[in-house]
């Protein structure tokens, strides 16, 4: 049991006084101290460690001392504390018991039913949830508009052939793509591919014995890569992680190589990853060649980083 | 000095008498420090300090920046440029976000190693890695809004890590992309998540932060007996405030001369060919970059893992960290698991990094 204000404070011999102020320690937030104020107009008051204290019970605080030592213990300084409302001492009020009692007001008389209490909480939920259901919807397809669109089929112009001088060399082609996005007016974006005439064997490890088909997000079929023509052209995005790759010459592999600078994957002519995180071969995109040597393209984009090609734009 | 109050502290009394402001002043500032004031205490209010500069810079920054795919561009550079201070407003935000992160690094390193997140600060360490996460967060969103080719890039390898998510994982990159693509909408998307929904929700972790610490109590020292810190024991004012506010200067000094040193210079503007550009992202993602290059991390499965299964999974592991670590003990020298857990995770990040930065020599 604390220590209570207000209680008479006993000594061995005789009662001595009351209990003026309760001291705390901030560190174990435990009674450290009592203040006793003593009969009599002028005494000091002293300040008793808790260690002194022999028994508390409701309104009295026995201590273990004569009443002929009590001048022995330290004069309250009040310059030294600060009161509990004057400093943050987490968890305080949980250690202190040292009140006289509850201090009260009373309930009104409408707050008593129980139940009505229970049921106006519920109801504030309840329209609370009538608000804002209704909203999640609209919220998500206004937040969701762009961002399934359509897939561009359009065939691209990106360069003539006679750039390309070497069999089985990545040729980059840099061409504008027009992009009508939202309510920005059209514009044109840096986009590229790379091209190469393929030899037989390259063809052969890029189709194998198929021809390549190209599919809308209905499934039908809007181009076919014959097996048989030379060029192919690679999207210029990296199935890593869709960075940039490069058409490089490493002298220690003693060949040339695609390279992405992200994360280092390396391609061979033909797409196929040599080295690298990458999880799938260089993605060729649709290619046709007109008689004049130009070559349009469709920009088909896959999802980066997974094995089986997802197309996205 | 005739006695009578002076207008001043009339006002003050009227307001005081209404809001009790003397109470709320003493409950700030006297708050007992168990074993005293330290400079280790000092990186919680640096944080606090470090947004509140980044929220004055970047309202500044927005006086002139359009977040627009055919401005965004050229709004930076006029900022850079042009407008008078421009370039040191940008490069104190720039810098003042690789502050943060350190800055969080050396919070959360000093509440590990002396067991603050220990019963009964659970609840601390927790807001305090939501805080962490939306810092990251900051970091990865600011980084577009320039629209240079680095932030195009970065932004481009970033949610395409994201997308390894499984199950929600494309949704996730289409939201924030906008599309299947980055574009306008991914540029309106991180603008809006950088200056209004990050901003809301840190100031009110931060607040929450802060009350729960609060509610806690500072934990003190991990070592001294209870004398000992009694002895030594006092408020938060002066001598700790003090050395938050000498910390505060440092911080602020070493930020303006690191935006004089090295100014912020944006690359060519974002186009989704990149060029002769070498993507990177800012230094404290290099090590997720360079973890995404290793061998072992390759393919499909292997993406998921660095990207996506490894970060989340150690966010999840110091989120259990003080309902696994329940022995009392704080003194991190009597815990040899956290301490060389410590070393080992900031030996692997520095490690890590280090060689994302000697790759670049193999690539030029």
């Amino acid at each position: 049991m604390q220590p209570k204000l207000k209680s008479k404070v006993r000594c061995t011999d005789r009662e001595v006084g009351e209990v003026t102020r309760i001291i705390v320690d901030p560190l174990s937030r435990e009674v450290s101290h009592i203040v006793v104020g003593r009969n009599g107009a002028g005494v000091p008051e002293r300040q008793i460690p808790a260690s002194t204290i022999q028994a508390v019970t409701d309104d009295t605080v026995e201590l273990r001392a004569p009443s002929s030592e009590l001048n022995q213990f330290p004069v309250f300084r009040r310059d030294e504390y600060v009161t509990t409302h004057e400093v943050e001492i987490a968890h305080l009020e949980d250690h202190l018991h040292v009140q006289p009692g509850e201090v009260l007001v009373p309930l009104p008389e409408l707050e008593r039913n129980v139940k009505r209490r229970t049921f106006f909480t519920n109801l504030t939920h309840a329209i609370g949830a009538l608000i804002a259901l209704p909203l999640v919807y609209p919220v998500l397809r206004y937040l969701m508009k762009p961002m399934y669109a359509p897939f561009d089929n359009r065939w691209l112009k990106i360069g003539n052939v006679n750039r390309i001088k070497a069999d089985d060399v990545g040729v980059q082609f840099k061409f504008k793509k027009a992009v009508k996005e939202a309510f920005m007016p059209e514009a044109d974006v840096d986009k590229n591919v790379w091209v190469l005439k393929a030899s037989p064997a390259v063809l052969e490890e890029v189709y194998g014995s198929k021809d390549m088909e190209f599919r809308d997000h209905t499934g039908g079929v809007i181009w076919t890569n014959k097996r048989d023509v030379p060029y192919v052209a690679y999207s210029g995005k990296c199935p890593h992680l869709g960075c940039g790759y490069k058409w490089r010459n490493v002298p220690k592999l003693g060949r040339q190589i695609f390279l992405c600078p992200c994360h280092l994957s390396i391609y061979d002519s033909s797409g196929k990853v040599l080295d690298g995180p990458a999880p799938r071969p260089l993605d060729p995109v649709p290619i046709r060649v007109a008689a004049n040597g130009d070559i349009e393209i469709i920009d088909v984009e896959y999802k980066a980083g997974t094995k089986v090609q997802t197309r996205i734009v | 000095m005739n006695g009578q109050p002076s207008v001043l502290e009339k006002v003050f009394a009227f307001v005081d008498e209404r809001v009790g402001l003397k109470t709320l002043q003493a409950k700030m500032l006297n708050e007992p420090v168990p074993g005293g004031s330290r400079w280790a205490y000092v990186f919680g209010s640096c944080l606090l300090f470090i947004f509140i500069m980044q929220a004055v810079t970047g309202i500044l920054l927005m006086f002139y920046y359009v977040p627009s795919a055919d401005h965004a561009y050229a709004s930076t550079q006029y900022i850079l440029h042009e407008v008078d201070y421009g370039w040191f407003l940008l490069s104190y935000h720039f810098w003042g976000s690789t502050a943060m992160v350190v800055m969080v690094f050396a919070h959360m390193s000093q509440v590990f190693l002396w067991g603050a997140y220990k019963k009964p600060r659970e609840m601390v360490w927790l807001v305090g890695l939501a805080l962490f996460g939306l810092v990251m967060a900051f970091g990865f969103t600011g980084y577009l809004l320039p629209w240079d080719q680095r932030a195009y890039w970065a932004t481009t390898v970033g949610v395409e890590i994201m997308d390894k998510t499984p199950v929600v994982g494309d949704f996730i990159a289409r939201f924030l992309k906008g599309g299947p693509t980055p574009g306008q909408m991914t540029l309106s998307r991180f603008f809006v998540i950088h200056v209004m929904i990050l901003p809301a929700a840190l100031m009110g972790l931060a607040g929450l932060h802060l009350f729960l610490f609060r509610k806690a109590g500072p934990a003190g020292p991990f070592q001294g007996s209870v004398e000992e810190l009694k002895a030594k024991t006092d408020y938060f004012f002066p001598r700790q405030v003090w050395k938050d506010v000498v910390a505060m200067a440092a911080v602020f000094f070493t930020i303006c001369s690191l935006a004089f040193i090295e100014p912020v210079v944006l690359l060519e503007e974002a186009t989704p060919d990149p060029g002769d550009y070498h993507p990177e992202p800012e230094w404290y993602f290099l090590f997720l970059f360079q973890m995404l290059r290793l061998k072992i991390f390759s393919g499909e499965f292997g993406q998921f893992l660095a990207g996506v299964a490894i970060p989340n999974a150690f966010l999840l592991l110091l989120a259990a960290l003080p309902f696994i670590d329940r022995n009392p003990e704080r003194n991190i020298f009597k815990r040899p698991i956290a301490l060389v857990g410590w070393i080992v995770v900031m030996a692997g990040i520095l490690i890590i990094t280090v060689s994302a930065i000697i790759n670049r020599e193999f690539l030029d």
